[in-house]
Parts: C-alpha cells; structure tokens; sequence
C-alpha cells in the first residue's frame, strides 16, 4: 500500500518537472509552411533543409494527410484558434479565399507572377502562387489500344467513344481486361464524379476561361441539351465500368485496375504517375479528351488546383516571399519541384521535365494549347459533395435511370442554395 | 447515512482536482460551443470581421434539412442494432473468459485486441474484407460464389451497409464491453460459489442466482455506453462507408448510411458551416441525454427487481 | 465425464471462432511486410520477402517528419501520467459523493456522467480557444504542452472513471469503513487505506480501457499538441501516411504493429496481476 503511494508520488514529481519545462515553442526566426500533400513530405522537408542552409533562415514544414481524419482546412483552423497560423499556406479556389480573405497577402509585385498564366487572382490582383500544374481526361493504355485497333488521336467526342468502348468491350477476353474503363462512383470517392467529371458539363468544349455554362447553373438555368448529351457520356462511363470498383471501389482500387492493366482507361489525373510508379507500370499512356458532347472537343482539363499563399500577419513575410521566389528561380528549387517532387511546374522559365508518362501528357497538349479550364470550384464543396453526388451515386447503382439523373441534376441546379 | 456535511472540507479536497479539469476542459468549452450554435461563428478569419447573433436561425434550418432528419432515423436503428449485438457477444465472450475454459486467459486478451486498432484503419481493414476478402472467397468455394457476385457487395446496398458498420463496431467494441462484464463477475467473491456450492446448487443454479444479478449490476453501465457510443460512432462510419450508398428521401438523394456524427462533420467542415454543425450536434446531444436518461431509469427499475 | 466432453467442445468453438475474430489481424501482419503497391493488390498472398518488414520499420523508425521515437517516449508519458490521474482522482470524487446524500453531490454526479454524451464535436474548436484566452489572459501555458494534454485526458476520461467506481464503491459495506473510523483513522486514511486497495480490479479495468483510448486517440493531440510541434504522439506522427490521394499502405500497417506490440505485451504483464489481485482481494 505505501509502495503504491511513494510510486505515485514519484510519478507525480516526475509528472511536475515535466510541465514546468512546458516552455513556449521557442519562436524560431524561421517560417512555417503548411500543405496537403504528405506524399512530398520527405522531399519538401528535404529542400527545406537545403534552403534553410543557403538562406540562413530556418523553415518548418507541416504536410497534414487529406483523409487521416482531418484536412489542411480542418488543421488551418484549429491552428488559427490557437494562434498559430503559418507564414504560408494552401488555398485551393475561391472557397478557400473567402474564408481567409482577410489573412492574404497581395503578391501582385512578385517576380514569378510574370512567368505563370494560372496564378490565383481575385479583381485583378494576385494571391496565390500556383503549387503545379495539373490535368485530366481518359488516360489510356497505349499497348491494349493498338491491340485493339483502336486510335487514340480520334477519341475526341461521345460517338467515337461509344464505337471504341463497344469495341474494346467485344474483345474484353482476348485483351486480358475486367472492363473497358476504370471509373469510380462510390460514397469516398465523390470527387471523381462530382468534381471532376462534372466539370466536362461545365467546360468541355468551352474556351479556356468561359464560364457561360456556369453562370447559367448558378442562376439556374439549365441547358437541358448539354445536360442529355452530358448524361449519355455518364451513361456510358457507367455501363463499360468495372461494377465493383464503381460501386464500392477506393482510390487504390480504380487506379490498381488501370496499373495492372484490367482497364484500358481510367478516369484521373496526372497526380496518379506515383502510383504508377510505385506499380511499376511501365505501358506507354496518355491522355485522351473527354467525349462528353457529340461534337468534337479535343481538348484536356488544365489547370493548378492549389496555391500557396502568405499569411498577412506573418512577422517574417519577406523571408516567406523569398521562399517561394527561390522555388521558382534557383536550380534547387526548380529540381524540387520537377525532379523530385514529380510536378508540372506552373512557370514558363522552368524547363526540367517531369519523368511521369502522364504529366508529359499534360505538358503536350498544354503546350499545344488545346486546354479546357476546371470550373467544377465555381459551386461549393458543399453542394457538390452533398447534393450533386450521391446523385452520381445513385445513377451509378442503378437506383435512378438516366432521365431521372437529369431530372436530378436539373432539380438540384434550379434549388441550389449556395 | 451522510458521512460528509456538504460543507466538509475533506468532500470538496477530494472533488477538487476532477471538478478542476471537468470544468476547465468539458463544461466551459461546452456551454461556449452552445453559445455559438446561435451565432454565424465559423473559427477562421472571417470571425474577426464579427459575430453575428442568428438565434434560433442554425437549428430551424437543421429541422428542414432532409439529411439531418435521415440521420437521426438512420443513426437510431444502428444504435438498436448494435447495442443488442455488442452487449450478447459480449456476455457470451465474459462467461467464457471467467470460465474453467483452459485457454481463457488467451481469450481475454484476444478478444480485447480489436480495440487497439484505431477506428480509421479498422474501416479501411474491414472495407478491404467486404470489398475484396469476402468476394474472393466466393470465387474460391463454389457453393458460396453468390459473394463474388459484384451486385452482392455489402457496401453496396444500404442495409447491407449498416449490417456491415455493427460487425465492425461491435468487433472493435465487444471487447471493451467485455472487459466490464469480467470486472462485475469477478467482483463477485468466492466464498458466494463455494457457498452455494456447498448448499448443493447446480451451475444453472449458481448462474442465475449468482452470476446473473451481478451481471446485472453491469448492465446500467453497458447499456448507457454502447448506446452513448454506438449514436456517437464516427471513425468506423468514415472509413467504412464514408456515408455509404447514396438513396432517396424527402425527394433528395442523399448518403444512405450516413449517422449523425458524420453529419454533423460535413456540415461543419465541408459545408464551411462550423455554427450549423454546433447546432446539430447541440441538438445531438439533448437527444442522447433524452435517450440516456430513458435507459438508465429503465434499468435502475429492473436492478432493483432483481 | 460428460462435463469433460462438454468441456472440450466448448473449448474448440472458442478457439476456432477465437482465431476468425482475430483474422484481421493476420491481414495486417502479412501486409505490413509487403511495399505499397502489393498490399493494396494482392492483400491475401504471403509477403515475398520477410525482410521488408524490418525494412518498413526502419523508414518509420528513421523517417525526420514521423520522428518515431521521441513520439513514442512522449506518447508514453502521456498515456501512463493521464493514466495515473484518472484513476486516483475520479475513485476519490466518486467515493466522497458516493457516501454523501445530498442534492449537491448527486448534481455534480449527473453532470459527470451527463458529459460522457456530449460529442467531441462540440467542445472541439471552443477548447482550443478557451486554452488559448486562458494563456492570454494568466499566463498558464496549457497548448502545446504535457500539462494541456494530460489536464484535457482527465477532463474527458474522468466520467467514465467516475461512473465505474461510483458503481463499484456503492457495493463496498459501509461497515468497514466505520470499523476503521473507530479505530482512530481519519477520512483520508480511511479512503487510501481501505477503500483505494479493494478497487484493484476497477483501478485494472480503468487502465486498461482508458490507456487504450489515450494511446491510439488521433482528435485531442491534434487539437491541444497541433501537428508538427515539439511534442508528437504516436497517431499524430503517423497520421501523414493516409495522404488524399496516395496511402502508404505498407507503412500504416507496419505502424499499426509497431504501436500495438509494446501495447500487447503491456497488457499481458498487467492481466497477471490483474489475476493476482483477484485471487487476493476474494482471499481477504
């Protein structure tokens, strides 16, 4: 019994000693940068050792996992309460924006704003300095392709999927594939419907930066022959998909089919030339328009999705400019963000290439000019997480048929909110 | 037979530190998040701009909202489903563990085990098992090839899915409760048994003269946590079905299997609404409290009957 | 002898279902020896190479954002300082408002327990502030420090400890207290001599149903540590392998049994004397 009490008293002394040393966070004279891609973690802490060296000054990097329970807006918060923001920080649209609009530095006078076209800009004035550049439509195997006699330079619009698909669907066997497309449409993987095969509604076809068909949906006009020729193309993306990595499929799995070549497309982005990496899939592929229309539109969806921005109460925010300046104009940097980082840089000056087959997809058609803009951040995360996809998801397990998706989707357009 | 006057000061040193920390950590940060479910708070820098005082504004909407109403129903039949389930395999895995059963040590800590796996990756463990474990298995034996069957996915059907959440809850959970029932039968003292033994009782007889009482004991606590935790259940939801399903109700398609918890998160984080989600989840708790209240008074009657 | 038989078949479906409960686990211990890609793909087989779960363990081990040992050793004073807060304290405010009757004492009892209902949810954000005002205002560091944590884990767990040993202690007979008292001991001798060693078996069971909490919780840590910071536990420095797009599967579940086994084998020192204990405490 007394053992039990002097035990305890110790570890109460212990318990003591510890909290007295609970010092503040000794303010480094250093930045802190917060973003949310932890798969570049160790090479961004990795550059971050080698600018602090050249720069003198210190840098912390915080990566918080976008699906470990909490994303970089969750922690922005969280670290905001407890005042502690970081010098830089991510915003990924104009959601983002308006909530720490009072927190953002105008970095219209930077260097770097001159060599990018896809900077982050609200009323003529610049915020955001565009982490990469980033793409998507049907990536394609290059191999099952020409086996299957199918040319990928004339998939550029619905009639000519529907031909290939059948096709390729026809000869599934011989192929050695589970299914045509590797798409998925369950509840965890909304974005892939919601966001980004919206998108094709909202600018497939369109040039780059017209927003006529968004604006129509936001006051809630519905132009119901783009929205049927829409539905079709979801239609068919639907029906020559793998079903189980449709309906119950994750993000492994859709990019797995398409990495051990059971799927001849698959529905992402360049961001998946890790994991092919790491599947060692090493079949030429590219990427291919979408066929959301019956006329052509030979075109890919370009665009930088997340930005940097400076935190306008920073107490350090020229050492903060010069960290992103340096990113962009020191061979450090540049092979950071190219070599090993495995990103499209967003600056004209860079020429480093990147060693993934699909961000070199990206980077032809971008310079070929044939872009389509992401538009899909002009309807809040809400009403696209909420509303719009568990409308996909429905139509994807064969809850709803066609005409009532597009009764859906008109519904929630003519009732949306925000 | 008040051993203290409430004035005592040897009350009040004991209560001191728990009255401390209750008040520091839970009672203030809860009646400040009540004050901001009537407000249009939202944590980042907008707040600086002001707070506006919205009244009743966050909880009216919340009513009108077919997918908060959804989850209160939802959420409800999970919560029957896996109290009744988690507390019998509990029971059942308790008597084994108290039992003459050679290997019951082995039990106790097999059975425990589960809840050392945070709830996230238990989800994403468990999704692996219905989505690829179970239909390999069809594939393997013949007679049970309707699992492989794409159409008979678990996660692919809402009720199929809700099945699926309690057999993941109560293999995380069935074990802690476990742990409480073991507590409550080894409470009892021997010389109880040996007595009974020794007036002739059979082991029925023993059971349910002895052990069955003292289990009942346990019950008021079970109950109130599995029910509590089960309306609570937030991790396994997320990683498990990430809201499942989509279906249709009220004439809006929403997620299928989608409880409380997790809405309340959507509409807080991924609705930019943090003053709605602290209304929803005020809301949350009166009706857990309600719930609560209801059980225990329920089972207090039944402890005394018995 | 036919209780024997009996016995013996029990004993076999014990195990049998004993083994398929925990094949989760198999999957996770298979999985943690296998790279990235073949976990996600080919889950069921057998890993190739043994050795690359030694080789998994040591990216974790060595990895400079995981930071693997010092989130260790601080998990560890974490867990075993609220541990010992949570028990002591609770068993004392529940035995002095157990043997009190009064309205006051019920009160506070119900508020307790009424707490276990509420959702982290709404607490989540205004403690983070509240701890904040609170440094701003008194100069009492309680973010980013083992105080802040240790003080939240006593705050959360204490109604569950309370609510157990409330139950327990009621069934404890007065009369042994009142012996004691007449023999000249005074209230808090009564409590820490008599009292404190019967609850052994809740003090057990306290322990180990909280110290499972504290050490997997995820939420609290990233709310009053924050990510990143000097002080790391373990859940938050491995929280980075989930990323949006791409999961290190093979080094979460290389962590996962990484943060389990000293767990385990905690746990199989404590059930010992958790056993020990019984058989004394009936003895008496």
């Amino acid at each position: 019994m007394r053992k039990i009490g002097v035990a305890a008293l110790v570890l109460l002394m212990i318990g003591a000693v510890v909290f007295a040393s609970g010092r503040p966070e000794t303010g480094r004279d250093g930045i802190t940068l917060m973003q949310n891609k932890p798969e570049i973690d160790a090479m961004l802490q990795d550059y971050g050792q080698v600018w602090s060296d050249s720069s003198g000054i210190g840098i912390t990097i915080k990566s918080v996992g976008g699906s470990s329970g909490t994303s970089l807006g969750q922690q922005l918060r969280a670290d905001y309460t407890a005042g502690e923001m970081p010098d830089i920080f991510i915003i990924a649209g104009i959601e983002d924006y308006r909530e720490w609009e009072s927190l953002i530095l105008d970095l219209s006078g930077e260097k770097w704003v001159a060599d990018t076209s896809v900077a982050f800009t609200v009323d003529g004035k610049v915020y955001g300095f565009p982490v990469a550049i980033e793409g998507w439509g049907m990536a394609y195997n290059g191999d099952i392709l020409k086996a299957a006699g199918v040319d990928p330079a004339s998939l550029t619009s619905y009639g000519a999927y529907k031909t290939a698909f059948q096709k390729i669907d026809g000869m599934k066997d011989k192929l050695g594939l589970d299914s045509v497309v590797s798409m998925a449409a369950s509840a965890d993987m909304g974005w892939v419907t919601a966001h980004h095969n919206f998108n094709s509604l909202l600018s497939n076809g369109l040039p780059y930066g017209d927003m006529s068909v968004v604006k129509d949906l936001q006051n809630g006009k519905v132009d119901q022959n783009r929205l049927q020729q829409y539905a079709d193309w979801v239609e068919l993306l639907f029906t020559y998909a793998d079903q189980t990595v449709l309906t119950t499929g994750n993000y492994d799995a859709q990019v797995g089919a398409f990495a051990t070549e059971k799927a001849a497309f698959l529905h992402q982005g360049n961001w998946v030339d890790p994991n092919m990496d790491a599947a060692g899939a090493t079949f030429p592929m590219a990427f291919a328009p979408h066929g959301s229309l019956k006329q052509v539109t030979d075109g890919i969806f370009v665009s930088a999705p997340s930005f940097y921005v400076i935190n306008a109460e920073s107490k350090n925010v020229a050492a903060a400019k010069q960290f992103l300046n340096d990113m962009v104009y020191t061979n450090a940097g540049q092979n950071f963000m190219v070599k090993e980082a495995g990103m499209l840089p967003a600056f004209s000056n860079i020429t480093l290439k990147p060693a993934g087959q699909l961000s070199q997809s990206v980077q032809k058609w971008s310079s070929a000019g044939k872009v389509y803009s992401w538009n899909q951040y002009q309807f809040s995360g809400e009403f696209r997480d909420q509303v719009l996809a568990p409308i996909y998801n429905q139509f994807a397990t064969k809850q709803i048929s066609k005409s009532e998706f597009v009764q859906a989707m008109t519904r929630a357009f003519e009732n949306r909110k925000n | 037979m008040n051993r203290f006057h409430r004035n005592n000061v040897t009350f009040w040193v004991f209560l001191a530190p728990v009255l401390f920390a209750f008040v520091m950590v839970v009672a203030i940060p809860f009646v400040i998040g009540g004050f901001y479910s009537f407000t249009d708070w939202n944590a980042t820098a907008r707040a600086g701009q002001g707070l506006k005082f919205v009244g009743l504004h966050n909880f009216t909407r919340s009513f009108q909202d077919p997918s908060f109403l959804y989850s209160f129903i939802i959420t409800t039949i999970y919560t029957l489903v896996n109290v009744v389930v988690i507390n019998v395999l509990a029971i059942v895995l308790a008597l084994a563990v108290t039992s003459k059963l050679r290997f019951r040590n082995l039990y106790r800590m097999g059975f425990f085990v589960p809840y050392l796996i945070g709830g996230l990756i238990l989800g994403y463990l468990w999704q692996f098992v219905f989505n690829n474990a179970i239909p390999a298995i069809g594939n393997a034996l013949p007679f049970l090839s309707t699992l492989a069957n794409p159409e008979n996915l678990m996660l692919r059907h809402v009720d199929t899915s809700i099945i699926a959440l309690v057999i993941v809850g109560s293999w995380q959970y069935a074990g802690y409760i476990m742990m409480i029932y073991v507590a409550a039968i080894e409470g009892v003292p021997t010389e109880l048994y040996e007595a009974a033994q020794i007036d002739g009782a059979s082991g029925w007889q023993k059971f349910r003269g002895i052990t069955v009482p003292m289990i009942a004991q346990a019950f008021t606590i079970t109950m109130f946590l599995t029910l509590v935790n089960s309306f609570k259940q937030f991790d396994v939801n997320y990683s498990l079905t990430a809201g499942g399903p989509a279906t249709s109700f009220m004439g809006k398609s929403i997620y299928g299997t989608e409880l409380l918890a997790m809405n309340i998160y959507k509409v807080a984080f991924v609705g930019n609404d943090l003053a709605a989600g602290q209304a929803r989840a005020v809301v949350f708790f009166v009706v857990i409290v309600v719930f609560s209240l209801v059980q225990v008074s329920i089972n207090k009657k039944k402890e005394l009957e018995l | 002898m036919k209780s024997n038989k009996r016995l013996y078949i029990l004993e076999f479906f014990m195990l049998a279902f004993l083994v398929v409960y925990l094949y989760p686990f198999v999957i996770v211990f298979i999985n943690s020896a296998k790279d990235a890609f073949s976990v996600t793909q080919y889950p069921m087989r057998l890993p190739e190479k043994w050795s690359q779960l030694f080789v998994n363990m040591e990216s974790i081990w060595t990895s400079r954002n995981v930071r693997y040992s010092s989130s260790f050793f601080s998990s560890l004073i974490i867990t075993a300082l609220s541990l010992v807060f949570v028990t002591i304290f609770p068993a004392m405010g529940a035995w002095v408002l157990v043997r009190t009757k009064t309205k006051t004492s019920q009160f506070i009892f119900l508020i307790f327990v009424a707490a276990m209902v509420i959702p982290f949810q709404i607490v989540m954000f205004p403690l983070v502030a509240w701890f904040r005002t609170v440094f701003q205002v008194t100069g009492l560091r309680l973010l980013r420090t083992y105080f802040g944590i240790v003080l939240a884990y006593l705050g959360f767990g204490l109604s569950l400890s309370v609510f157990v040993y409330h139950g327990f202690i009621k069934n404890i007979p007065f009369e042994l207290e009142e012996a004691s008292i007449i023999d000249g001991c005074k209230l808090p001798e009564v409590f820490f001599r008599i009292i404190f060693p019967l609850l052994t078996p809740v003090h057990a069971t306290i322990g180990i149903l909280h110290g499972m909490w504290i050490w997997n919780d995820f939420l609290l840590p990233l709310l009053v540590l924050g990510k990143g910071n000097r002080i790391q536990t373990l859940p938050l420095a491995v929280a980075n392998f989930a990323g949006a797009y791409v999961k290190q599967w093979d080094l979460i579940l290389t962590a996962i049994l990484m943060a389990m086994i000293p767990v385990l084998i905690l746990f199989f020192i404590a059930q010992k004397r958790i056993v020990k204990g019984m058989v004394a405490g009936s003895i008496k």
